[in-house]
Protein backbone atom coordinates (compact mmCIF):
# COMPACT_ATOMS: atom_id res chain seq x y z
CA UNK A 1 0.00 0.00 0.00
CA UNK A 2 2.88 2.53 0.70
CA UNK A 3 4.43 2.17 -3.30
CA UNK A 4 0.27 2.86 -4.53
CA UNK A 5 0.28 5.69 -1.82
CA UNK A 6 3.51 7.31 -3.72
CA UNK A 7 2.01 6.34 -7.10
CA UNK A 8 -1.21 7.97 -6.27
CA UNK A 9 0.93 11.17 -4.75
CA UNK A 10 3.11 11.40 -7.85
CA UNK A 11 -0.03 10.46 -10.37
CA UNK A 12 -1.79 13.50 -9.12
CA UNK A 13 1.00 15.44 -8.43
CA UNK A 14 -0.42 16.02 -4.20
CA UNK A 15 1.75 18.70 -3.37
CA UNK A 16 3.02 18.68 0.55
CA UNK A 17 1.24 15.19 0.94
CA UNK A 18 3.41 12.46 2.37
CA UNK A 19 2.36 8.56 1.80
CA UNK A 20 2.30 8.92 5.65
CA UNK A 21 -0.41 11.10 5.56
CA UNK A 22 -3.03 8.89 3.78
CA UNK A 23 -5.09 6.32 5.81
CA UNK A 24 -5.43 3.20 4.50
CA UNK A 25 -8.77 2.91 4.91
CA UNK A 26 -9.80 7.03 4.58
CA UNK A 27 -12.11 7.79 1.71
CA UNK A 28 -10.13 9.54 -1.42
CA UNK A 29 -12.92 11.71 -1.98
CA UNK A 30 -14.81 14.45 -0.91
CA UNK A 31 -14.45 14.82 2.61
CA UNK A 32 -11.56 12.37 2.58
CA UNK A 33 -8.60 13.48 0.69
CA UNK A 34 -10.63 16.03 -1.16
CA UNK A 35 -10.28 14.58 -4.34
CA UNK A 36 -12.58 15.14 -7.51
CA UNK A 37 -13.70 14.03 -11.02
CA UNK A 38 -10.69 14.68 -13.06
CA UNK A 39 -8.65 12.85 -10.67
CA UNK A 40 -10.88 10.05 -10.48
CA UNK A 41 -9.50 9.65 -14.53
CA UNK A 42 -6.29 10.11 -13.43
CA UNK A 43 -6.56 6.97 -11.09
CA UNK A 44 -7.70 4.94 -14.11
CA UNK A 45 -4.75 6.21 -15.84
CA UNK A 46 -2.21 5.24 -12.97
CA UNK A 47 -4.19 1.65 -12.86
CA UNK A 48 -3.76 1.19 -16.50
CA UNK A 49 -0.16 2.54 -16.34
CA UNK A 50 1.22 1.09 -13.32
CA UNK A 51 -0.48 -2.02 -12.94
CA UNK A 52 -1.92 -3.19 -16.72
CA UNK A 53 -5.52 -3.32 -15.02
CA UNK A 54 -8.63 -1.76 -17.30
CA UNK A 55 -12.03 -1.69 -15.25
CA UNK A 56 -13.90 -3.81 -17.11
CA UNK A 57 -17.71 -2.09 -15.27
CA UNK A 58 -17.04 1.64 -14.72
CA UNK A 59 -19.94 1.79 -12.26
CA UNK A 60 -17.66 -0.51 -9.83
CA UNK A 61 -15.39 2.72 -9.84
CA UNK A 62 -16.69 4.26 -6.54
CA UNK A 63 -16.08 0.98 -4.34
CA UNK A 64 -12.55 0.35 -6.39
CA UNK A 65 -11.33 3.94 -5.64
CA UNK A 66 -13.39 4.50 -2.13
CA UNK A 67 -9.71 4.64 0.20
CA UNK A 68 -6.18 3.06 -0.92
CA UNK A 69 -7.13 -0.20 0.77
CA UNK A 70 -9.87 -0.88 -1.63
CA UNK A 71 -7.77 -0.20 -4.24
CA UNK A 72 -4.98 -2.37 -3.32
CA UNK A 73 -7.78 -5.23 -2.79
CA UNK A 74 -8.69 -4.54 -6.38
CA UNK A 75 -5.21 -4.46 -7.94
CA UNK A 76 -4.15 -7.71 -6.09
CA UNK A 77 -7.63 -9.41 -7.04
CA UNK A 78 -7.11 -8.35 -10.65
CA UNK A 79 -3.10 -9.36 -10.77
CA UNK A 80 -4.30 -13.00 -9.12
CA UNK A 81 -6.78 -13.41 -12.07
CA UNK A 82 -3.96 -12.38 -15.11
CA UNK A 83 -1.43 -15.36 -13.35
CA UNK B 1 -11.97 56.36 -24.86
CA UNK B 2 -9.17 56.04 -21.83
CA UNK B 3 -9.56 54.30 -18.75
CA UNK B 4 -8.28 54.83 -15.24
CA UNK B 5 -5.97 52.20 -14.04
CA UNK B 6 -7.42 51.32 -10.37
CA UNK B 7 -4.92 48.06 -9.31
CA UNK B 8 -1.96 46.72 -10.60
CA UNK B 9 -0.29 43.20 -10.07
CA UNK B 10 2.90 41.82 -11.24
CA UNK B 11 4.59 38.23 -11.40
CA UNK B 12 7.79 38.84 -12.79
CA UNK B 13 11.84 38.70 -12.53
CA UNK B 14 11.40 41.53 -10.29
CA UNK B 15 9.88 41.29 -6.40
CA UNK B 16 6.43 43.44 -7.47
CA UNK B 17 6.72 44.67 -3.35
CA UNK B 18 9.97 46.69 -3.15
CA UNK B 19 10.81 47.47 -7.23
CA UNK B 20 12.09 49.70 -8.53
CA UNK B 21 13.49 50.38 -4.66
CA UNK B 22 15.43 46.72 -4.77
CA UNK B 23 16.07 45.74 -8.46
CA UNK B 24 17.28 42.19 -9.00
CA UNK B 25 20.34 41.56 -11.21
CA UNK B 26 20.25 38.17 -13.40
CA UNK B 27 23.35 36.27 -14.93
CA UNK B 28 22.74 34.28 -17.58
CA UNK B 29 20.34 33.81 -20.81
CA UNK B 30 17.33 34.32 -19.03
CA UNK B 31 15.29 36.04 -16.28
CA UNK B 32 12.86 33.50 -14.01
CA UNK B 33 10.29 35.19 -12.32
CA UNK B 34 10.37 35.87 -8.48
CA UNK B 35 8.06 33.44 -7.34
CA UNK B 36 5.78 35.07 -4.75
CA UNK B 37 3.91 32.50 -2.37
CA UNK B 38 1.09 31.15 -4.34
CA UNK B 39 -0.79 29.44 -1.72
CA UNK B 40 -1.72 32.81 -0.13
CA UNK B 41 -4.13 33.36 -3.67
CA UNK B 42 -4.55 29.71 -4.39
CA UNK B 43 -5.67 26.78 -2.46
CA UNK B 44 -2.92 23.78 -2.62
CA UNK B 45 -5.39 21.19 -3.79
CA UNK B 46 -5.76 23.86 -7.09
CA UNK B 47 -2.15 24.63 -7.22
CA UNK B 48 -1.33 21.22 -8.02
CA UNK B 49 -3.34 21.37 -11.00
CA UNK B 50 -1.70 24.52 -12.13
CA UNK B 51 1.37 25.24 -14.51
CA UNK B 52 3.49 28.81 -13.87
CA UNK B 53 1.29 30.49 -16.60
CA UNK B 54 -1.41 29.73 -14.82
CA UNK B 55 0.07 30.57 -11.33
CA UNK B 56 1.76 33.87 -12.21
CA UNK B 57 -1.67 35.06 -13.89
CA UNK B 58 -3.96 34.18 -11.22
CA UNK B 59 -1.55 35.69 -8.78
CA UNK B 60 -0.94 38.62 -10.60
CA UNK B 61 -4.55 39.35 -11.16
CA UNK B 62 -5.30 38.71 -7.40
CA UNK B 63 -3.45 41.16 -6.46
CA UNK B 64 -4.38 43.93 -8.94
CA UNK B 65 -7.84 42.87 -7.60
CA UNK B 66 -7.08 43.83 -4.10
CA UNK B 67 -5.31 46.75 -4.75
CA UNK B 68 -8.34 48.21 -6.71
CA UNK B 69 -10.33 46.45 -4.14
CA UNK B 70 -12.58 44.28 -6.02
CA UNK B 71 -13.93 40.99 -5.53
CA UNK B 72 -15.45 40.32 -8.82
CA UNK B 73 -14.54 42.25 -12.60
CA UNK B 74 -17.09 42.83 -15.39
CA UNK B 75 -14.79 41.09 -17.33
CA UNK B 76 -11.30 39.55 -17.77
CA UNK B 77 -10.02 40.20 -20.92
CA UNK B 78 -5.98 38.55 -21.30
CA UNK B 79 -3.31 38.01 -23.80
CA UNK B 80 -1.20 35.66 -24.21
CA UNK B 81 1.44 34.50 -27.10
CA UNK B 82 2.62 30.79 -25.42
CA UNK B 83 -0.43 29.99 -23.35
CA UNK B 84 0.14 27.24 -20.91
CA UNK B 85 3.37 26.29 -22.94
CA UNK B 86 4.76 23.82 -20.23
CA UNK B 87 1.87 21.67 -20.11
CA UNK B 88 1.07 21.69 -23.42
CA UNK B 89 4.90 20.10 -23.23
CA UNK B 90 3.79 17.35 -20.91
CA UNK B 91 0.77 16.55 -23.29
CA UNK B 92 2.49 16.46 -26.66
CA UNK B 93 4.85 14.69 -24.77
CA UNK B 94 3.33 11.83 -23.40
CA UNK B 95 0.88 11.46 -26.73
CA UNK B 96 4.17 10.46 -28.06
CA UNK B 97 5.69 8.17 -25.57
CA UNK B 98 2.62 6.46 -24.90
CA UNK B 99 1.53 6.13 -28.23
CA UNK B 100 -1.27 8.45 -28.06
CA UNK B 101 -3.22 5.62 -25.38
CA UNK B 102 -3.37 5.95 -21.25
CA UNK B 103 -3.34 10.06 -21.64
CA UNK B 104 -4.23 11.88 -18.22
CA UNK B 105 -6.59 14.64 -18.59
CA UNK B 106 -5.12 17.19 -16.24
CA UNK B 107 -1.98 18.32 -18.68
CA UNK B 108 -4.90 18.57 -21.54
CA UNK B 109 -7.49 20.47 -19.60
CA UNK B 110 -4.41 22.87 -18.46
CA UNK B 111 -2.63 23.63 -21.90
CA UNK B 112 -5.36 25.58 -23.29
CA UNK B 113 -4.55 29.24 -23.83
CA UNK B 114 -7.60 30.55 -22.36
CA UNK B 115 -6.90 28.55 -19.42
CA UNK B 116 -5.55 31.12 -17.07
CA UNK B 117 -8.23 33.76 -17.37
CA UNK B 118 -10.83 30.69 -17.01
CA UNK B 119 -9.36 29.48 -13.89
CA UNK B 120 -9.31 33.44 -12.73
CA UNK B 121 -12.87 33.70 -13.82
CA UNK B 122 -13.41 30.02 -12.09
CA UNK B 123 -11.51 31.25 -8.69
CA UNK B 124 -13.51 34.36 -8.78
CA UNK B 125 -17.11 32.70 -9.49
CA UNK B 126 -16.97 35.21 -12.18
CA UNK B 127 -19.17 34.66 -14.84
CA UNK B 128 -18.83 37.96 -16.91
CA UNK B 129 -17.70 38.14 -20.41
CA UNK B 130 -14.07 36.29 -20.61
CA UNK B 131 -11.63 36.71 -23.77
CA UNK B 132 -8.31 35.64 -24.02
CA UNK B 133 -6.63 37.25 -26.77
CA UNK B 134 -3.76 35.15 -28.64
CA UNK B 135 -1.92 37.50 -31.35
CA UNK B 136 1.49 36.74 -30.33
CA UNK B 137 3.43 40.14 -29.15
CA UNK B 138 0.14 42.09 -29.92
CA UNK B 139 -1.31 39.99 -27.41
CA UNK B 140 -1.79 42.45 -24.39
CA UNK B 141 -2.63 45.17 -26.72
CA UNK B 142 -5.76 43.61 -28.13
CA UNK B 143 -6.73 42.73 -24.95
CA UNK B 144 -6.33 46.15 -23.61
CA UNK B 145 -8.47 47.08 -26.86
CA UNK B 146 -11.33 45.31 -26.18
CA UNK B 147 -11.11 46.88 -22.71
CA UNK B 148 -11.59 50.13 -23.65
CA UNK B 149 -14.00 49.24 -26.40
CA UNK B 150 -15.94 47.75 -23.48
CA UNK B 151 -16.02 50.84 -21.27
CA UNK B 152 -16.72 52.80 -24.26
CA UNK B 153 -19.83 50.74 -24.66
CA UNK B 154 -20.55 50.63 -20.71
CA UNK B 155 -18.69 53.17 -18.60
CA UNK B 156 -19.73 51.95 -15.06
CA UNK B 157 -17.77 48.60 -16.24
CA UNK B 158 -15.05 47.53 -13.96
CA UNK B 159 -12.62 45.26 -16.00
CA UNK B 160 -9.99 43.23 -15.34
CA UNK B 161 -6.63 43.15 -18.00
CA UNK B 162 -3.72 41.69 -18.41
CA UNK B 163 -1.24 38.85 -19.57
CA UNK B 164 0.63 36.13 -18.89
CA UNK B 165 4.01 33.84 -20.71
CA UNK B 166 5.93 31.48 -18.66
CA UNK B 167 9.82 29.95 -20.34
CA UNK B 168 9.55 26.01 -20.44
CA UNK B 169 12.70 24.28 -20.93
CA UNK B 170 11.44 23.12 -23.74
CA UNK B 171 10.64 26.55 -25.63
CA UNK B 172 13.86 28.32 -23.97
CA UNK B 173 16.09 25.82 -25.92
CA UNK B 174 14.46 26.12 -29.01
CA UNK B 175 14.45 29.44 -28.77
CA UNK B 176 17.95 29.92 -27.99
CA UNK B 177 18.68 27.73 -30.96
CA UNK B 178 17.58 30.08 -33.79
CA UNK B 179 20.11 32.50 -31.45
CA UNK B 180 17.68 34.61 -29.80
CA UNK B 181 19.21 34.84 -26.67
CA UNK B 182 22.88 35.35 -25.68
CA UNK B 183 24.68 35.06 -21.66
CA UNK B 184 24.54 38.55 -20.31
CA UNK B 185 24.10 40.04 -16.89
CA UNK B 186 21.19 42.55 -16.78
CA UNK B 187 23.11 44.97 -15.19
CA UNK B 188 25.45 45.19 -18.46
CA UNK B 189 22.67 44.53 -20.82
CA UNK B 190 21.33 47.72 -22.27
CA UNK B 191 24.89 48.68 -23.44
CA UNK B 192 26.25 44.84 -24.29
CA UNK B 193 26.11 45.98 -28.24
CA UNK B 194 26.05 42.11 -29.44
CA UNK B 195 23.05 40.07 -31.27
CA UNK B 196 20.59 38.58 -28.75
CA UNK B 197 19.18 39.07 -25.71
CA UNK B 198 17.99 37.34 -22.44
CA UNK B 199 14.77 35.63 -21.75
CA UNK B 200 12.45 36.52 -19.72
CA UNK B 201 8.75 35.68 -18.68
CA UNK B 202 5.88 37.17 -16.24
CA UNK B 203 2.27 38.06 -15.54
CA UNK B 204 0.73 41.83 -15.22
CA UNK B 205 -2.67 42.61 -14.52
CA UNK B 206 -4.68 45.28 -14.28
CA UNK B 207 -8.15 46.98 -13.12
CA UNK B 208 -9.16 49.21 -15.92
CA UNK B 209 -12.37 51.86 -14.84
CA UNK B 210 -13.89 54.58 -17.04
CA UNK B 211 -14.04 56.87 -13.68
CA UNK B 212 -10.86 58.26 -11.67
CA UNK B 213 -11.15 58.07 -8.17
CA UNK B 214 -8.63 57.66 -5.24
CA UNK B 215 -7.59 54.39 -6.16
CA UNK B 216 -6.52 55.90 -9.81
CA UNK B 217 -2.68 55.33 -10.63
CA UNK B 218 -2.54 56.31 -13.77
CA UNK B 219 -4.69 57.14 -17.18
CA UNK B 220 -4.55 54.57 -19.77
CA UNK B 221 -5.04 57.10 -23.07
CA UNK B 222 -4.71 54.86 -26.10
CA UNK B 223 -3.27 51.97 -27.76
CA UNK B 224 -2.02 51.33 -31.27
CA UNK B 225 -0.13 48.72 -33.16
CA UNK B 226 1.72 48.29 -36.17
CA UNK B 227 2.75 45.13 -37.91
CA UNK B 228 5.69 44.83 -40.40
CA UNK B 229 6.62 48.02 -40.95
CA UNK B 230 8.76 48.44 -44.13
CA UNK B 231 10.97 50.99 -42.53
CA UNK B 232 11.84 52.84 -39.53
CA UNK B 233 10.32 55.95 -41.64
CA UNK B 234 7.07 54.35 -41.58
CA UNK B 235 7.53 53.60 -37.88
CA UNK B 236 7.96 57.15 -37.37
CA UNK B 237 5.60 58.39 -39.39
CA UNK B 238 2.82 55.82 -37.26
CA UNK B 239 4.28 57.04 -34.05
CA UNK B 240 4.13 60.75 -35.19
CA UNK B 241 0.30 59.96 -36.25
CA UNK B 242 -0.70 58.39 -33.38
CA UNK B 243 0.59 61.05 -30.73
CA UNK B 244 -1.22 63.76 -33.28
CA UNK B 245 -4.66 61.53 -33.27
CA UNK B 246 -4.14 62.32 -29.12
CA UNK B 247 -3.90 66.09 -29.87
CA UNK B 248 -0.07 65.22 -28.62
CA UNK B 249 3.51 66.34 -30.08
CA UNK B 250 6.78 64.09 -29.32
CA UNK B 251 7.76 67.47 -27.09
CA UNK B 252 4.82 66.89 -24.85
CA UNK B 253 6.10 63.04 -23.81
CA UNK B 254 7.92 63.30 -20.64
CA UNK B 255 9.74 59.58 -20.90
CA UNK B 256 10.14 57.16 -23.75
CA UNK B 257 9.73 53.91 -22.59
CA UNK B 258 10.70 51.59 -25.00
CA UNK B 259 11.45 47.77 -25.18
CA UNK B 260 15.29 48.06 -25.80
CA UNK B 261 16.54 44.51 -24.94
CA UNK B 262 20.18 44.93 -25.36
CA UNK B 263 20.08 43.00 -28.77
CA UNK B 264 22.04 45.70 -31.34
CA UNK B 265 20.27 44.24 -34.58
CA UNK B 266 16.72 44.69 -33.23
CA UNK B 267 17.65 47.99 -30.98
CA UNK B 268 18.63 50.13 -34.12
CA UNK B 269 14.59 50.49 -34.75
CA UNK B 270 14.51 52.39 -31.38
CA UNK B 271 17.84 54.41 -31.59
CA UNK B 272 16.37 55.57 -35.65
CA UNK B 273 13.11 56.82 -34.63
CA UNK B 274 13.94 58.62 -31.25
CA UNK B 275 16.87 60.35 -32.81
CA UNK B 276 13.69 61.60 -35.35
CA UNK B 277 11.37 62.25 -33.06
CA UNK B 278 12.68 61.92 -29.62
CA UNK B 279 15.92 63.85 -29.87
CA UNK B 280 15.35 65.74 -26.62
CA UNK B 281 12.94 63.12 -24.35
CA UNK B 282 14.45 61.27 -21.71
CA UNK B 283 14.53 57.46 -22.75
CA UNK B 284 14.56 54.69 -20.42
CA UNK B 285 13.97 50.67 -21.10
CA UNK B 286 12.25 48.01 -19.32
CA UNK B 287 13.55 44.71 -20.08
CA UNK B 288 16.58 44.74 -18.51
CA UNK B 289 14.43 44.19 -15.61
CA UNK B 290 11.42 41.62 -16.89
CA UNK B 291 13.90 39.81 -19.99
CA UNK B 292 11.99 39.51 -23.89
CA UNK B 293 9.26 37.91 -24.32
CA UNK B 294 6.01 38.64 -26.62
CA UNK B 295 4.43 40.25 -23.46
CA UNK B 296 6.78 41.99 -22.07
CA UNK B 297 4.47 45.05 -22.74
CA UNK B 298 2.75 43.94 -20.00
CA UNK B 299 5.43 44.66 -17.43
CA UNK B 300 6.15 47.94 -19.21
CA UNK B 301 2.75 49.34 -18.61
CA UNK B 302 2.81 48.08 -15.01
CA UNK B 303 6.21 49.90 -14.95
CA UNK B 304 4.79 53.18 -16.25
CA UNK B 305 1.72 52.98 -13.92
CA UNK B 306 3.63 53.03 -11.02
CA UNK B 307 6.13 55.89 -12.37
CA UNK B 308 3.29 57.61 -13.09
CA UNK B 309 1.94 57.31 -9.51
CA UNK B 310 4.49 57.52 -7.63
CA UNK B 311 5.93 60.41 -9.35
CA UNK B 312 9.11 58.88 -10.36
CA UNK B 313 11.65 56.98 -12.75
CA UNK B 314 14.15 54.54 -11.42
CA UNK B 315 17.28 56.08 -12.54
CA UNK B 316 18.42 52.19 -13.45
CA UNK B 317 15.67 52.15 -16.43
CA UNK B 318 17.41 55.12 -17.93
CA UNK B 319 19.25 55.04 -21.46
CA UNK B 320 19.37 58.59 -22.62
CA UNK B 321 18.81 61.57 -20.28
CA UNK B 322 18.68 62.02 -16.54
CA UNK B 323 14.94 60.21 -14.87
CA UNK B 324 12.25 62.78 -15.46
CA UNK B 325 11.22 63.95 -11.78
CA UNK B 326 7.18 63.70 -11.81
CA UNK B 327 6.61 62.56 -15.29
CA UNK B 328 3.10 63.80 -16.68
CA UNK B 329 3.07 61.26 -20.18
CA UNK B 330 4.45 58.03 -20.80
CA UNK B 331 4.88 56.58 -24.14
CA UNK B 332 5.65 52.66 -24.27
CA UNK B 333 6.84 51.96 -26.99
CA UNK B 334 7.35 48.02 -28.12
CA UNK B 335 8.33 46.01 -30.93
CA UNK B 336 9.33 42.08 -30.56
CA UNK B 337 11.41 40.77 -33.29
CA UNK B 338 11.24 43.86 -35.64
CA UNK B 339 7.76 42.97 -36.87
CA UNK B 340 5.08 43.13 -33.54
CA UNK B 341 5.57 47.16 -32.74
CA UNK B 342 3.04 48.96 -30.10
CA UNK B 343 2.58 52.17 -28.79
CA UNK B 344 0.56 52.19 -25.17
CA UNK B 345 0.46 55.51 -24.04
CA UNK B 346 -0.17 56.32 -19.96
CA UNK B 347 -1.12 59.85 -18.39
CA UNK B 348 -0.58 61.18 -15.11
CA UNK B 349 -4.10 61.28 -13.56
Amino acid sequence: MQDLKEQIIQQLNLQEVKPEDIGDDQPLFKEGLGLDSIDALELIVLLQQHHNIRIAKPEDGPNIFYSVRTMAEYITAEKAKQA
Amino acid sequence: MQAFIQGTGCVSAQDSQVFPGEIRHYDGDRLPVADPDYKQWIDIKQIRRMGRAIKMGVAASHMSLEAAGIKSPDAIIMGTAYGCLADTGVFLQKLVSQHEDMLTPTAFIQSTHNTVAGQIALLLGCHAYNNTFVHRAFSLENALQDSLLMLAEDPSRKILAGATDEITEYSHTILRRFGLYKNASTAALQRSGTPGTMAGEGAAFFVLASGKDDKSLAQLTAVDMLYRPASEQETADRLLDFLRRNGLEPKDISLLLSGRNGDVTSDRYYGTVESRLFESTPVAAFKHFCGEYPTASAFAVWMAAGCLHRGAVPQEAMVKGDAPAAPARILVWNHHQGTHHSFILLEKC
